[in-house]
């Protein structure tokens, strides 16, 4: 039992008669890298927060180090060496370096006056013992991605801690900042600090973890040994179902048909360089690379937020210039963002509403008002299409699963009769089970005749949908591939090595 | 290091300053003398005091915009008690005017905290109703320099340094200065010296960090107000002192003005973003303004005016900057 | 900061104000008898909320994208300030009739214009040059005003004809005309918003601004026509208002900004933006007319009504946090079930591997 850090065991919370987490039970060894997975809603924020005391639970126990609570208060828990990295780092944009890495400590210790020289020789020693240098004295708001995670995790290394929870740590990193992640947790692991990594991103999972503890529905599935695991296995356990691939089988085109969409040496600086491909009607296209190769920038010029310094872009063989988001939709140019809360739905807005924001003009009667029968048929028809589960199309749109709230937003493109279809990310943060779904939509959607473009960085989600791949790095396109003539694997390997190849720092 | 002064914003303010001072001094001599100097400094006391107040609720991420009924309640009740006790003692003026502030700013604080409710309609709630419980329940007679005690008097005559000028009479510094060096000394302190500053910068920069780091939100902000409400305080015993008659209509309805000299002064209103320079110099135009305004030729008539044209100008360069700076960094967060 | 979410079940909310309208005007009839529910008193009424009930429209309109209008006081009390002048100045006691229709014409047309490009300029500060709607209309208000006080030196403008007189204190068809701009303006104003595209995009911009831009709507403009809007309503109240007053001065109606806020937020506005109906708002003119008809008829003096609203002001924000929390948790445990539902899985923790 001694080398048990964490046991919570048998722990209950509800919500208004919905259990968050119900009889959950869970072990965290001393010095060992735990993964924590579990779909959205499965209850792993719940949980973390109960961990962290920040939230109260009903029912059950928390034992820290051999100390049992029932009632645990963040301050406890941070005093018993557990600290949390949430996903948005919980730094202070507008403060030095030095103040987020010393704040906490001053705060923990209930100091009352500061000095600036022992807040600065704190973080730089601090910053040290990582071997890590940074210029203390600049403000965390202009520090990359990569130096911000640095900054959270030195910043949680500094109160005798024992246990760190990481909550999807690599969304924002290339992969060589992934790797640097990957090593310190080793060295915390040698110093006898555990590691609770909470990602689903599985291939990583697989590869760091020593133990997985899997969440369904706010209960514990299992915990395993990673070795008794593999994605699919694991996914088997997440969602209770197995998971089938199809494939994308592109339909070909007309010999004369020319391109849908050209771009030609597209160039932003500081964004992307010299960048040319085609797109023709019925193609899934995908982009892929690691974060920062511009990929996101690309799209976001398409759809008229970033305009080009030069190049062309042609659609249907005539030129364009697409100035804002109104020009590309006009142009039959759609974009469904990344980020779906904050660029993609108007989340206290109801769920009909939401899908026919992009096309007022269309519902409006010959007074020019808007039609109530035109809306509602416009509403329905989407919903049934793109197959919305909700009780009532007047809910907020906030109500729904990361899934249905994704197919809103594609509803809400699709009404507007696009041309080309721009997907950045369409899968992130949603179940698996409704990955699938989405999937099969969108390759319906090409069957139809609408040129694709799907912007991701997992792997099987491009190798299983797009007829073509291209592989951008730093802003520059590297290659295009033919999913056909290659292996997942292969693929896999060739965005890792080209991107390894450039020395990101 | 010459790049990293350009980048201030306090830099351009006293480029400003400097500047417009040239311009009317080339127009009207008299600006520039001791007297004229003094004069500014004398009338600038009182906003400079509120403006501390200002800038520690807007580092916060919050607004204050009852400080005036604050200000002006402190200093009403405080001659009306001593006209009624005979206690003619500056410190007993200063002792009640500020516990009436600190009272006032406790309510705020309060209501601010446990509640939630967004800082800006709260105030404007709560400016109407403490000016509104001073002249329902203690008065709106006015006090005028005769009945005025003595020593409010004394304090808004009394001098650091006396000079005399050509027509044989005096002129000098006046102690306003004393309260309002002891207040930016003392905002200077508590923002950069303590844990309870920091916090301050902690909130307005992310609340919700600030929360999961241990801080204590709700003490902090019933400090913000309650400091506030002690500044508003000192201030209201000043600003009957400077002009000898008290009236309770007075002072309310220039709350907007400090706060246009604080945002002048490079403070950001969303929070976590500000100095005391950038406050003291914006605080400084608006007054130099007031000032110059007369100088030049055109009465106080014309003082909004000018003070609107800056505001505006001001807030649309800082805006516009940022603006392109989310554009070109793909941010679009607003 | 802390998000006051969309307020629910919008029509028990609607129901709760009529309720409470109703009861507010039961309870002054019983302590007024004789008084408030005359004929006389909702004469009086009826003449004297339309200028208040514009500006606060005004003020809605802004609080609906999200933003919020400082300046409308400043406005209008400077557009009134221009009109006066141009009728003060033209029309003299030895002018002809018609003469006198036609300066009357063209200073309400003045007086508009002027306030359309007051709102032209707030509009454009907060969406081209991206200034926070606060600051832009604070800086204006101090600006416009400024304008007034330079022109008037602080002193009243007076001397209108009884033409126009007659805007104020007139009435057609049996009603006061303030009464009837305001019927038709509250009228064309609600269908705007509930039928015009540029209602709804009001509506997307206040909820939610990058959204909106990532869905293709103009969000420059439509900040841009909002408050052109809001001025044109400021407008329209200053021709009422410096009719019913008789004169144009700087400062007058200064009162009305908390107040306009008050019945806003009342009426079931969200001042972070994108929800809210004119049907509500209206009825918190009503509820604050009632009682501010009261309070002069009780003998309150400027400042004692002062404080109650603002303690009216504070007391339903807090009201609705309260309500925003219930509802919340709400939220959550249907968004809980939702997941559930969708992704169709029961029980099976003890599922065998395969």
């Amino acid at each position: 039992m001694s080398n048990e850090f964490l046991k919570v065991e048998n722990v209950s919370k509800s919500y208004v008669g919905v259990k968050a987490l119900d009889h959950v039970s869970m072990t965290v060894e001393k010095g060992k890298v735990h993964c924590l997975v579990g779909e959205n809603g499965s209850g792993k924020s719940t949980l973390i927060k109960a961990i962290a005391g920040v939230i109260p639970i009903d029912d059950g126990e928390i034992i820290i180090n051999g100390k049992p609570y029932t009632h645990l208060r963040a301050i406890d828990s941070i005093r018993e060496g557990i600290q949390v990295i949430y996903q948005d780092l919980s730094l202070f944009p507008n403060l030095t370096i030095a103040e987020n890495i010393s704040l906490n400590q001053m705060v923990e210790r209930r100091k009352k006056l500061l000095k600036w020289s022992e807040v600065r020789s704190f973080a730089l020693s601090e910053l040290d013992k990582i071997g890590i240098s940074l210029s203390v004295d600049d403000l965390v708001e202009d520090l990359s991605m990569a130096n911000r995670q640095i900054v959270a995790i030195v910043r949680a290394l500094t109160q005798g801690t024992r246990l760190i929870f990481m909550d999807e740590p690599t969304t924002a990193l290339t992969k060589k900042e992934i790797d640097s992640l990957f090593s310190i947790i080793m060295d915390l692991k040698e110093q006898g600090i555990s590691t609770v990594f909470v990602s689903h991103k599985l291939s990583e999972v697989l590869e760091i973890a020593e133990k997985i503890a899997v969440l369904r529905d706010g209960k514990i599935v299992g915990e395993f040994d990673t070795a008794e695991l593999d994605t699919d296995k694991l996914v088997y356990h997440m969602t209770g179902k197995k998971i089938e691939h199809t494939t994308f089988e592109y339909k070909g085109r007309e010999e004369e048909a020319g391109p849908l969409l050209e771009v030609k040496n597209l160039t932003k600086r500081g964004n992307y360089e010299d960048i040319s491909f085609e797109l023709h009607e019925g193609e899934i296209m995908g982009i892929t690379g690691l974060l920062g190769s511009g990929r996101t920038e690309l799209a976001l010029s398409l759809f008229g937020l970033n305009s080009p310094d030069s190049g062309k872009i042609n659609i249907n063989g005539k030129r364009v210039h697409i100035n804002s988001p109104r020009e590309a939709v006009r142009l039959g140019i759609s974009y469904v963002p990344e980020d779906r809360h904050h660029q993609g739905l108007f989340l206290d807005q109801s769920i009909g509403n939401n899908i026919i924001v992009t096309v007022l003009r269309r519902l409006l009667n010959r007074l020019s008002f808007i039609s109530e029968l035109k809306k509602t048929a416009f509403i329905d028809k989407y919903a049934r299409e793109l197959r919305i589960k909700t009780p009532s199309l007047g809910a907020p749109v906030d109500s729904l699963s990361g899934g249905n709230q994704q197919r809103v937003v594609i509803a809400k493109w699709l009404a507007t009769d696009p041309k080309i279809l721009i997907l950045d990310g369409p899968t992130v943060g949603i179940d698996i089970a409704s990955k699938g779904e989405i999937h099969n939509m969108i390759t319906d959607l090409a069957g139809k005749g609408i040129g694709i473009i799907i912007i991701s960085d997992e792997i099987p989600e491009v190798f299983h949908n797009c007829n073509r791949v291209m592989i951008m790095r730093d802003g520059k396109k590297i290659v295009e591939v033919d999913p056909k003539s290659t292996s997942e694997e292969e693929l896999y390997e060739t965005v890792k090595k080209k991107a390894a190849a450039a020395g990101r720092y | 290091m010459f790049e990293r002064l350009f980048r201030k914003h306090e830099t351009y303010l006293l480029i400003i300053i400097i500047v417009y001072s040239i311009v009317v001094t080339s127009v009207n001599k008299s600006f520039m003398s001791f007297e004229n100097l003094f004069d500014i400094i004398r009338g600038s006391a009182g906003m400079g005091i509120l403006a501390m107040g200002v800038l520690v609720a807007l580092l916060s991420g919050g607004i204050d915009v009852s400080f005036t009924a604050v200000a002006i309640s402190g200093g009403y009740i405080s001659v009306r008690l001593i006209m009624a006790t005979g206690w003619s003692n500056l410190f007993m003026a200063f002792l009640i005017s500020c516990v009436v502030g600190i009272a006032f700013g406790t309510i705020n604080g309060l209501i601010i905290s446990y509640f939630k409710l967004p800082t800006l309609i709260t105030t404007l709630g709560t400016l109407n109703a403490f000016h509104g419980i001073l002249t329902t329940f203690v008065g709106t007679e006015s006090v005028n320099a005769r009945e005025m005690p003595e020593c409010f008097v004394r304090f808004g005559s009394a001098k650091i340094i006396k000079l005399a000028n050509d027509q044989g009479g005096t002129y000098g510094l006046s102690v306003f200065l004393i309260p309002l060096i002891a207040v930016i000394i003392l905002t200077w302190f508590i923002l950069r010296f303590t844990m309870l500053g920091r916090g301050i910068f902690a909130i307005g920069s992310n609340r919700e960090s600030a929360v999961r780091a241990g801080f204590n939100i709700k003490a902090i902000q019933m400090f913000i107000y309650a400091y506030i409400g002690f500044l508003a305080g000192v201030m209201g015993v000043v600003a009957v002192s400077e002009v000898r008659w008290v009236n309770p209509v007075y002072l309310v309805g220039t709350e907007l003005t400090v706060i246009a000299a604080v945002v002048i002064g490079g403070t950001k209103l969303t929070g976590g973003s500000g100095t005391i320079l950038g406050t003291i110099l914006g605080v400084g135009i608006v007054r130099i303004l007031y000032n110059t305004l007369v100088l030049l030729g055109l009465s106080a008539a014309w003082n909004n005016f000018f003070v609107g044209i800056i505001i505006i100008a001001s807030v649309a360069i800082t805006s516009y900057r940022n603006k392109l700076k989310a554009y070109r960094s793909l941010t679009f967060r607003v | 900061m802390f998000r006051l979410k969309r307020l629910r079940g919008l029509d028990t909310n609607l129901t709760i104000l009529f309720i409470i309208l109703v009861l507010v005007v039961l309870v002054l009839t019983a302590f007024l008898p004789g008084k408030f529910l005359t004929g006389r008193n909702l004469k009086s009424m009826a003449f004297q909320f339309p200028e208040f009930g514009l500006l606060a429209l005004a003020m809605t309109l802004a609080m609906i994208t999200g933003g919020i209008d400082l300046s409308v006081i400043a406005t209008a009390n400077l557009t009134g300030i221009l009109s006066a002048l141009i009728m003060t100045h033209y029309i003299t006691p030895d002018v002809s009739g018609s003469f006198s229709a036609l300066i009357i014409v063209i200073a309400i047309f003045i007086a508009l214009l002027s306030a359309v490009v007051c709102g032209l300029v707030n509009g454009f500060l907060i969406s081209f040059v991206g200034v926070p709607a606060i600051l832009a209309t604070l800086g204006t208000m101090i600006f416009y005003s400024g304008i007034g006080m330079a022109i008037t030196k602080g002193i009243g403008v007076v001397g209108f004809p009884d033409s126009y007189l007659a805007i104020g204190s007139g009435t057609a068809l049996g009603l006061p005309i303030p009464l009837i701009i305001f019927i038709v303006v509250t009228a064309v104003v609600a269908l705007i918003l509930r039928k015009s595209s540029f209602g709804m995009n009001m509506y997307f911009v206040g909820a939610n601004p990058i959204a909106a831009l990532f869905s293709g709507i103009n969000i420059n403009f439509t900040i841009l026509k909002t408050y052109m809007t809001t001025g044109l309503l400021a407008g329209l109240s200053s021709v009422v208002m410096i009719s019913r007053f008789n004169s144009a001065k700087v400062g007058y109606g200064d009162t009305y900004l908390l107040q306009a806020i008050v019945v806003a937020v009342l009426g079931g506005i969200d001042p972070y933006g994108g929800y809210g109906r004119v049907i509500g708002v209206v009825m918190g003119i009503f509820i604050l007319q009632a009682l501010q008809n009261a309070f002069t008829l009780f003998g309150f003096t400027p400042y004692a009504k002062g404080l109650i609203w603002g303690l009216v002001l504070i007391m339903v924000m807090i009201i609705n946090f309260i309500t925003a929390r219930y509802q919340e948790r709400a939220r959550i445990s249907r968004m809980l079930e939702d997941r559930r539902f969708n992704n169709g899985v029961g029980n099976d923790a003890d599922a065998v591997a395969p």
